[in-house]
This record gives C-alpha cells, structure tokens and sequence, in this order.
C-alpha cells in the first residue's frame, strides 16, 4: 500500500516510490539531492516537539524536513517477514 | 614550471572541508566574499616543492544543481576553467551521499582527488575504505585524513602538485538510452558545442538532456528541436529525466560506496549521535533542554563581555582621553581642535572596540552551536513556531541574539541558507530589544512610573516581539511572497568542534566586523561630533547644527507627544545608538554633562596602574559573571546618581503618556547605524537598511501616534 512520507508512522521502514510531480521544482531537487530516491529506504526518528519538522533517517544519515514536503513523497512501507 | 597550480576544494556542509583548509593554509588564508554576493570565499597560496600552489575553498554543497546561491558559485566555477584540478571532501561516516556529488564532479571530466575526510571517526564505526578501489573505480587519486589530527598535509599537496600528470575521471555511462541520446546530440550540437569549448562536453550535453534552460538559454544555444529524440527518454521516465538522472547517479553512488566500504560489524559502536539526540530532541526534554542552552549562550556572552566593555569604555574616557588632553594642552593646540580628537576621534574608536567583547564573545558561541551540530537541531525544534510568522527555524536563534545587540545578531543569519530567510529575519532583527535601548527605558521608567517601572519595561520587550511577528508576516505576504519555503536540511552528527577551529571562526567574524564596519562607526562618531560643535564656537546647543536640525524636524513628533527640538536632537543622534540618546539629552537639557573636564595632571604611572587594576577588574568580574547564578537580567543597569539632575529636567518636560511613547518611539523607529553597516556588508547593498528604516519609522510612528492619541482621549 502506497502512501505518503507524512502519514507514515513512526519507526517503520519504508521504501520510497516516487516524489509528487506536482511539487515545486526546487523543493523536489533539493529533496532528491538529499538523496529521496526511488527505491531507497526511509524511516520517520522523530517529530519535533511541536508537531513539526519530521527527522527522517536514509541512506544512513537523518534529514529533517517539513510535513508540507513530506507530503510530496510516496513511500510504501515494508511488510516485516 | 612556475606556473601556479589552481585547486578548488569542495565537499558536502559538513564533510571537515574547512577545517581541512584551515590546517593546510593557516595563517595564509584569505577571507572575502564571492563577487557579487555574500557567501564567504577563502584562498590562500602557498609553495609546495618549488611549486605555488593555490587553494580555492568553494561553498558547502550537496549537488551541483543550480538552486541555491552556493550551488551556482560552486558551479560556474568549476565549469568556467578555473581550477586544474578538484580536491574533494568526502565526509568517510556519511560515503554513500557524498559521492554523490562527486558523481557530478566527475561528469566536468577535470582530475580530481578525493580526500576522506574524518577518518578516525569511520574507522572507529569500523568502516574501512579501500582506496586502491576507488582509484581504479573512478580515476581520481584517493587518500584519507583526519583534518582535526593531522599536521602534516605533505601527502595531499603532493597529489595536487603532481595534477597534471592525473587521469581524466572516468566518463560514468548511466545507461544505454542516455548515452545514445549524448550521442545524437553531439550531432546536433556540433557547432554550439565547440564554440562553448570552455564548459565540459559531456556535462553540458547532460544539461541539455536535463532541459536546463535557464542554463542553456544562457549560453545562447540555439534551440535546437531534440523533443522527438528525447521522447522515448521521457516517455520511459515519467517525463522527469532530472529525477532520472539524479536517480542514476544516486544509483552509481550506492554502487561504489557497497563497493569500496567494509563494515566491521563487531565493531560497530553505538550511534553516539542518536543516544544524545534521544535526551537532546526529546518530546518533553527538547524545548527544556532548548531554553537552557540559549540562556547559557546569552549569559555567558554577556556576561564575560560586559566587565570588559566597561574597561573598554573607561580607558578611553579617562586614561587615554587624560594623556591626549594634556599632551594637546601642552602643544597649545586650538580647543575645538581638542574637543574633536579627544570627544569626535577617541570616543569614535572607544566606540567601536565597545562592541568587540560583544561580538567576539558572541561569534565565539554561534561558532560552536554551529559546528558541534546543534543549530540545525535548534532550528528542527523551534521550526514550528517560526514558520507561524513565515520565518525559518534557523531565524530563531539571530532573533534571540537580537535581545543582547542587534549587530552580531545580523552576523549570526548567515546560518540561513535561503537569501529570503536571512533578509526577512534581518529586517525582523531590529524590533528586538537590545541592551543599549535599556538605559533609555530605566532613565524614563525610573522618572515616570517608579514602583511599576519592571513592568512598563517588560511591556516594551513584549511590544517589540509582538510588532516582530506582525512584520514578519507582513512581509511574507507582500515582499516574499512567491518564494517557496524550504526547510530540507540534514541534522549533522554531533562533533566537538576544536578549540583551534573555533578560534580561527571567531577571529575571522571579528576582524571583518574591526576593520569594515569600524571604519564607518568611526567615520558616523566624528559626524555627528561636527553637527554638534558647528558652527565654530557654537555656545548653545541649540544653535548648533545638530540642534537647528532638531528644530526642523521637531514638528513630525508633535502629533505623538514631544515636538520639542532636544527630544528631536537626541533621536537623532540615536540613530548610531540607542544607548547615545541618553547622553544627548544629557547635554542639551542640563548642558553641563561632560562638558568641561578640568584639566588634570598627568600622572601617567598612576593611570597605568590604574588601567591594570580596571583590567583585573574586568576579568574578575567576568569571572564572578559566570560563577554566580542569574540575577533578574543580564544587563542591569544601575540607575546611577549623575542622571538625578537628568531625571527631573526630564519631569519637567515629558507627561507620563509622552514618556511612554517616548520609550515606545525608541524601540521602534530605527535599527541604528551599527547594525545598518551590518546589513549592508551581509548583503552588499545600503537597500535593505533603507527598507528596514523606512519599516521601522512608519511602524514607530503609527504606534506612537495611536498610543498617544487614544490614551489622552481616556485621560
């Protein structure tokens, strides 16, 4: 099941399916740069106190970013075996 | 053989690249800024084996997209032929994004070195790295360091220094459907292309896969129809090929780093970083945690400056002002000539150093916030709340600054990586109430409100924050409006910044605010001593220049309760700071303050004893500063016995209302000229101190006028 970065819990591994076309060109870009690539693993650490930025950890460092741009990545989350 | 050999270094924020060049350039480095812009450049040349070598330091960059400022510094220079070879910082704990952006490197096809960078930290996570593999892998010389321990740096000048006998980086394919779309566009490009021989093929070829255009339409390319070329590509890729393509790079870069890094699993300590980051962005603890840390920072700051602000202040206006005055005296040199060097010249220096404990103190601790990686932290935490008045969560920490003095607070949103966040936040900065507009608040709170006088100055912090927010959102609404908010940002592991890194920082800040901000203080000081002693032998301030002017523009506070010329006269000369207001008023209500200092004997010993005894006051009080706990403010002002005379001159002439209003006015209208230099050296432009005066002024005003106006219709 498809979903986007925000509404994933937290602690749960994910995948990463694809950014929003949709979003602003240089949001998307820098997302990318920081490596929010297809196929790549993602998690949700922690929220900040107040509810938001997200602090997401992938490709082995943590990224904080907000709600709003997480709401551009879809992920899907990975079935425990 | 002499000539010199150009190497641009460049890693990703983070990666110790700075640190790096610190070390091999010590105090050969050069400073500046990028042309046109504010982001710091360093160089510095230096002879390695009968060879000059010279090293470029390009901005902290993740990718070489042209989306921010630093990126397109980084990038126009190294697309435009000025460097023969590239030093790249890799940060050995975080390989796999770095690489990264030395996959796009690779694409200018200039030789390139990669430098790994924190090794003891990778080697202690038990992360090995074989660099005979990356060497062949990608054709780049590879080689690893740890910048904060090493000494020696021989290894790497001999990598640089032998560059022109290096392989070109491998030309990385990144699938056949790319390649055979380069291909037909070095057909159809042909021409275009040789005469942009200056730019890297192969990159520029990829920009126009990308479509580029801002790029491309740049360099004057004809634009040529390759949409049916290119339609399978976007067909096959969502329409997207730059997410294509930074997609295949990410996809080289994950191969290579599996490739060439061996995890030693037993070894694998516990994530520092994460165990702090569990107590340090706990849900409850953070915001705690948060508070506290800032506190510290302030009253650390202040504290160990202020003891030695006084001694500052008091060598000028007594010993050093003593010696010249007797020195002038006996030389028989004209009185005004006197007055001009001792209260224009002396004072204007004294002056400026008043503000060095201040600065350096407070560079010194946004030096280390900075590079132990809690500032990004900090920014993740008050976010939130920032973004309500569409700031950015790095704004926080300037804003807080703000409160002591708005001048380092100015240097301090360089953190802000967005143009539009540091100019928003600097305009913001100035309704932050800092110390030297204290005085002013306890002179009238004092006179006025006696018994709430605590309360009426709160009230002041709180109507600065408050007319803050609502600029803040204004401005987000009107000047700011289409840019996109970006918060994106990584959370540095946390590392202890050395002691010598944390030096080099501060003594850099300091001394670019010493030598150019000083010169313009120091040039406003001897100004505004000329407005107040000309015309020559002027007797009553009144008539002198600073007092006429007074009197023209006394009639604008007339609707908001003191169009007197002295009010006008001290706002005036308020503007190069606040905390000067009181000392005007001082001079031309009452007259006498400071005015004839009776000619003293010199006795040079005594005074040098003395200056030593201030000294070790200073320090001490510095001292006892940080061991005592926190008082009710960190910048107690003794109301002091000489502004008595001060204080009832000031009943006389102000109600109670204009007396609020008064103190409200200043608050508000104007950031001073300190912080307006600031301003101008962050961004290159005298602009954005017009805009934030122009702000200020109207914001004052209106306030004032309402306050004024509404109350007396109540009284």
């Amino acid at each position: 099941m498809s979903e986007n970065l925000s509404k994933l819990p937290i602690n749960v591994n994910a995948l990463i399916t694809g950014i929003n076309p949709a979003g602003d060109r240089k949001i998307k870009q820098r997302l990318r740069d920081m490596g929010v690539v297809k196929g790549g693993e993602i998690f949700i650490a922690k929220i900040a106190p107040l509810g938001d930025p997200i602090e997401v950890i992938l490709k082995n460092y943590s990224l904080t970013l907000r709600k709003k741009e997480a709401e551009l990545i879809s992920v899907q989350i990975i079935k425990d075996e | 053989m002499n000539k010199q050999i150009r190497a641009a270094f460049i890693g990703n924020p983070n990666c110790g690249k700075s640190t790096l060049i610190n070390a091999m350039a010590g105090s050969r480095l050069n400073v500046g800024n990028w042309p046109g812009v504010t982001v710091e450049k360093k160089e510095a040349s230096l002879k390695f084996n009968n060879q000059i070598l010279k090293l470029i330091d390009l901005p902290g960059v993740y990718s070489l997209s042209p989306y921010s400022q630093e990126e397109i510094i980084a990038r126009d220079f190294l697309i435009g032929k000025n460097c023969d070879v590239i030093v790249n910082v890799v940060d050995s704990t975080n390989i796999e994004r770095s690489l990264y952006l030395t996959i796009q490197l690779l694409e200018l096809q200039i030789p390139t070195i990669l430098v790994f960078n924190i090794y003891d930290e990778a080697k202690a996570k038990g992360i090995a790295i074989d660099l005979g593999l990356v060497e062949n892998l990608l054709d780049v010389k590879a080689i690893n360091t740890t910048a904060t321990k090493q000494r020696d740096f021989g290894d790497i000048l001999e990598l640089i220094t032998n560059s022109k006998n290096h392989k070109k980086p491998k030309d990385i394919s990144y699938g056949q459907d790319i390649d055979e779309t380069l291909k037909i566009i070095e057909q159809k490009y042909q021409k275009e292309l040789t005469q942009s021989s200056d730019i890297p093929r192969k990159w520029l070829k990829l920009k126009i896969i990308e479509g580029n255009n801002e790029f491309t339409n740049s360099l004057h390319l004809k634009n040529i129809d390759i949409s049916k070329e290119i339609s399978h590509l976007k067909d096959f890729h969502d329409n997207d090929i730059e997410s294509f393509l930074t997609e295949e790079r990410y996809a080289v870069a994950s191969g290579v780093s599996k490739k060439i890094i061996t995890i030693d699993k037993r070894s694998v300590s516990r994530n520092i970083t994460q165990n702090i980051d569990k107590v340090i962005l706990n849900k409850f603890l953070a915001i705690p945690i948060f508070l506290l840390v800032m506190w510290i920072m302030f009253k650390l700051t202040f504290d160990i400056a202020a003891p030695f602000i006084d001694f500052t202040d008091y060598l000028f206006s007594n010993p050093l002002s003593n010696w010249m005055s007797y020195l002038l005296h006996s030389i028989k040199a004209p009185e005004w000539f006197i007055s001009l060097i001792i209260e224009g010249i002396i004072g204007g220096v004294g002056f400026v150093l008043v503000f060095i404990p201040v600065i350096f103190a407070m560079m010194f601790f946004i030096t280390f916030l900075e590079s132990s990686g809690y500032m990004a932290r900090a920014a993740f935490i008050t976010d939130r709340l920032m973004r309500s008045i569409g700031l950015h969560g790095k704004s926080f920490v300037p804003l807080l600054i703000g409160f002591g003095c708005n001048v380092p607070a100015i240097y301090a949103t360089r953190t802000l990586e967005s143009n539009k966040d540091r100019i928003a936040t600097c305009l913001v900065i100035p309704f932050m109430s800092c110390g030297a507009r204290l005085p002013v608040y306890v002179l009238f709170a004092s006179a006025f409100f006696y018994n709430n006088a605590a309360t009426v100055i709160w009230l002041l912090y709180v109507l600065g924050i408050v007319i803050a927010g609502l600029v803040a959102v204004i401005l987000q609404k009107s000047i700011f409006k289409q840019e996109a908010p970006l918060f994106i940002m990584e959370l540095p592991p946390y590392r202890l910044p050395t002691l010598k890194n944390l030096s080099i920082h501060t003594w850099e800040k300091g001394k670019h605010f010493l030598i150019k901000a000083g010169t313009y203080i120091f040039a406003v000081s001897i100004l505004v001593w000329f407005l107040l002693n000309l015309p020559w032998g002027v007797e009553d301030k009144k008539d002198s220049y600073l007092g006429k002017t007074g009197q023209i523009i006394a009639p604008i506070f007339e609707p908001i309760g003191f169009g007197n010329w002295e009010a006008a006269s001290s706002l005036i000369t308020g503007i190069v700071a606040k905390e000067i207001i009181i000392g005007t008023m001082g001079a031309v209500y009452i007259d006498e303050i400071d005015a004839n200092k009776k000619e003293q004997d010199l006795d040079i010993a005594t005074d040098l004893k003395e200056i030593g005894f201030a000294f070790v006051d200073a320090t001490k009080g510095a001292a006892d500063n940080i061991l005592s706990t926190f008082g009710v403010s960190s910048m107690t002002v003794a109301i002091d016995d000489n502004n008595n005379s001060l204080r009832s001159v000031i009943r006389q002439q102000f109600t109670p209302l204009s007396a609020f209003v008064f103190m409200v006015f200043t608050l508000l209208y104007m950031p001073c000229v300190v912080t307006g230099i600031a301003m101008k050296q962050e961004f290159g432009t005298w602009k954005w101190f017009a805009i934030s005066s122009l702000i200020s002024f109207s914001m004052a005003w209106s306030l004032s006028f309402i306050i004024y106006n509404i109350t007396k219709l109540w009284l």
